[in-house]
């Protein structure tokens, strides 16, 4: 079952109500601002990968590309209040985390381009982008890999007694894994500050949820381990953003772990070459109606905080900061050949692959 | 003070915690218990819980909380109990650990260094005696080092600590309590031996050994008989360092002996044997004057546990011997 939350809550508190995960209608509402921060910030998140997609499709840049279009909600309400030093531990799907974050538009696009200017300088998939000013972990391919490396960031903030938390995301298929579990287990044994964000679009990539588990609702693997585990719908951004920030509180004041599951849906297929026939028109047109930026659109409509003009104005400030970040990926060259024996180490390799010395008999 | 094996690995880590409070020890019963072999003993009595960390029954997590910890500035020095359980970890170890600093250009890095027991001849089966560094040794991105005398268990632990990179610290449970190599190991806080580099345990300019871990021993004495037999002095390289390898001990002894025998415990096909011969037979081609020969377990998928299925997978002084002798008469 999904939690609808109907009255939003305030991010900073933590809720009394908040270790059995539920949340609490007594808190005070959002802000105005967070709402309409909240909606621009989704807006935008769309337009960013809209934009990915077609430079992708244009073959403007090569590799694939992995867009999380319909999740905006759950990546906003996530990552929306994180601090510079919370750590993003994102899938291989949240390339929109970074932005969220607060990573330049410049950067983002050279990762798309793979130029120098690009945070990994051209070696990983254009999708995949990490940013270390921002304590974003690069990400792997793998599944629930960097879930994994972020629990054990949990672990060093709770052994350096900060107040730092990490938000670990995956999918409903990384569920299935066993690294998944040993990463929820060790944060619940060791109460670690980590919420663990469960996207579940329903398709790991062309396989059923149905077939990666038979709960119906993720969240409840998180009784396994002692903590508290939500289903949220994660196309109602603000529910999204009250459920996270409870959460969030609660890992940043040291009451630990949780498990949220998302309930969404991507629009696309798992990647830019997937025409994603394994699921029927009617599901995909039943999901575009439930489209969170829609929703949210209407719920600040009833708040009489939106506008069509200001909508406007979003999409065209944003959609020239765009032209401007790829003009500026495009410009920037591509690594020389050589920097491919670079960062290897934190010593030199080149001479080792460069110089290899012959010997002549000495006897 | 003549020190173990043991003590000396017990000694680096004792040390470093006190020196660095970010390093930290995880895996399976070294806290409570002082680990399975006794290797990490009083240290959970002296740095606590919070230091000396009894994980779940899990290496993936092991590893991977250690990646991310070390990622969030801190030192950690996790334990795989024997290298025969790693297979859960590694995905942590070879797609995470060895993969972080060269897909984040430089800005996200692990060092951390984990510890892991291995090697046979004890009657532990096929799940208790294994050899897999090579598959270490196969990822560019680990430092993989396998001490195989005291000093150097203690120095190269206390350099891989300090190490801004990932390694795995290969740690022989034959060599432990072996009294035959306990010896004085430098006290000085800040010893730290090389991480990088081949050593020549006893020079020779008939034939070259290169071995490591507790093959070292049948080496050194299979040296020594071949001089009593024959008279012809036989170079030992202790190992050390698996990756990255070192290119110019080897092939500069082979440019003094003309002649290389490889010993391993691991198997034959692949083994770490298979990338010296390689190196050897590109970098000092000119120098070799009789075929390179390789004194291996055979291709068996583990190590049997009863002692003459044992003893036939071993490599040992008779079956060194053998070769030796065939090298030298070549």
């Amino acid at each position: 079952m999904a939690t609808k939350v109907k009255e939003p809550a305030a991010p900073a508190a933590a809720p009394k109500s908040a270790a059995n995960g539920r949340p609490n209608s007594e808190n005070p509402l959002i802000s105005d601002d967070k709402l309409k921060q909240i909606y621009s910030t989704m807006v935008k998140c769309r337009l960013l990968e809209e934009r990915a997609r077609t430079l992708k499709k244009q073959a403007r840049f090569k590799g694939n590309y992995y867009a999380a279009v319909g999740q905006e909600a759950v990546a906003v309400g996530a990552g929306i209040d994180l601090r510079p030093e919370d750590t993003v531990a994102p899938s291989h799907r949240d390339f929109i985390l970074n932005f969220i974050k607060g990573v330049p538009l410049e950067i983002m696009f050279s990762q798309l381009y793979g130029r120098v200017t690009s945070p990994d300088k051209g070696r990983s998939s254009p999708a995949h982008c990490g940013y270390a000013p921002l304590n974003i972990i690069t990400p792997a391919s793998t599944i629930a890999a960097q879930l994994n490396i972020g629990t054990g960031v949990a672990l060093a903030n709770q052994m350096k007694k900060n107040d730092n938390v990490v938000v670990a995301l995956s999918g409903e298929g990384s569920t299935s894994l066993g690294f998944w579990h040993e990463a929820l287990n060790f944060a619940g044994v060791r109460n670690l500050p980590i919420v663990y964000i469960c996207q579940n679009n329903l398709w790991a990539e062309s396989v059923s949820v149905k077939l990666q588990t038979r709960v119906d609702d993720i969240s409840l693997k998180a009784t396994g381990y002692g903590f508290p585990g939500i289903t949220v719908d994660g196309n109602d951004a603000v529910a999204m953003y009250r459920v996270a920030q409870e959460a969030i509180a609660r890992a940043r004041s040291g009451g630990g772990p949780t498990l949220i599951e998302a309930k969404t849906y991507r629009w696309y297929g798992h990647s830019e070459i997937d025409p994603a026939k394994y699921r029927s028109a009617e599901e995909v047109e039943e999901w575009k109606a439930k489209d969170p930026n829609a929703a949210m659109e209407r719920y600040l409509t009833g708040k009489k905080l939106f506008s069509a003009e200001w909508k406007q104005q979003i999409f065209d400030s944003f959609n020239k900061e765009l032209d401007a970040a790829v003009e500026y990926a495009e410009k920037q060259p591509q690594a020389q050949p050589i920097e491919c024996l670079d960062h290897l180490y934190s010593f030199d390799v080149r001479g080792r692959e460069l110089d290899r010395k012959t010997c002549t008999p000495q006897y | 003070m003549s020190v173990s094996y043991l003590d000396a690995i017990n000694a680096a880590l004792n040390e470093e915690m006190r020196r660095d409070p970010s390093v930290f020890i995880i895996g399976e019963d070294v806290g409570v218990m002082g680990g399975a072999f006794g290797v990490t003993k009083g240290l959970y009595e002296e740095f606590g819980p919070d230091r000396v960390i009894d994980s779940p029954l899990a290496e993936g997590i092991i590893v991977s909380s250690s990646i991310g910890a070390a990622m969030a500035g801190m030192r950690p020095v996790p334990e795989i109990q024997f290298v025969d359980f790693i297979t859960p970890a590694m995905d942590a170890i070879t797609q995470q650990a060895a993969k972080l600093r060269y897909r984040s250009a430089g800005a996200q890095t692990c060092p951390l260094t984990l510890r892991v027991c291995y090697g046979g001849g004890t009657g532990g089966g096929m799940y208790h005696s294994q050899t897999n560094t090579t598959w270490f040794a196969h990822e560019p991105g680990l430092i993989v080092v396998a001490p195989a005398t005291p000093t150097d268990a203690k120095g190269m632990l206390k350099a891989s600590i300090r190490q801004d990179d990932p390694v795995i610290y290969f740690e022989h449970k034959k060599l432990y309590r072996l009294p035959a190599i306990k010896e004085d190991v430098p006290e000085s806080a800040d010893f730290l031996s090389d991480l990088f580099h081949c050593a020549v345990r006893r020079p020779g300019k008939d034939a070259t050994i290169v071995t490591y871990g507790f093959m070292l021993q049948p080496s050194l004495q299979a040296a020594e008989k071949i001089a009593e037999e024959t008279g012809a002095s036989i170079e030992v390289i202790d190992l050390r360092v698996l990756n990255p390898l070192d290119h110019e001990t080897i092939p500069n002894s082979i440019a003094k002996t003309g002649r290389l025998c490889i010993v391993q415990e691991d198997h034959r096909t692949l083994g770490i044997g298979s990338e010296i011969a390689a190196t050897a037979a590109e970098l000092a081609f000119d120098c070799l004057d009789a075929p390179i020969l390789r004194v291996a377990a055979p291709d068996v998928p583990a190590i049997p546990a009863a002692e003459p299925l044992e003893q036939f997978y071993m490599p040992d002084l008779p079956k060194i011997m053998t070769a030796m002798r065939q090298l030298l008469q070549y």
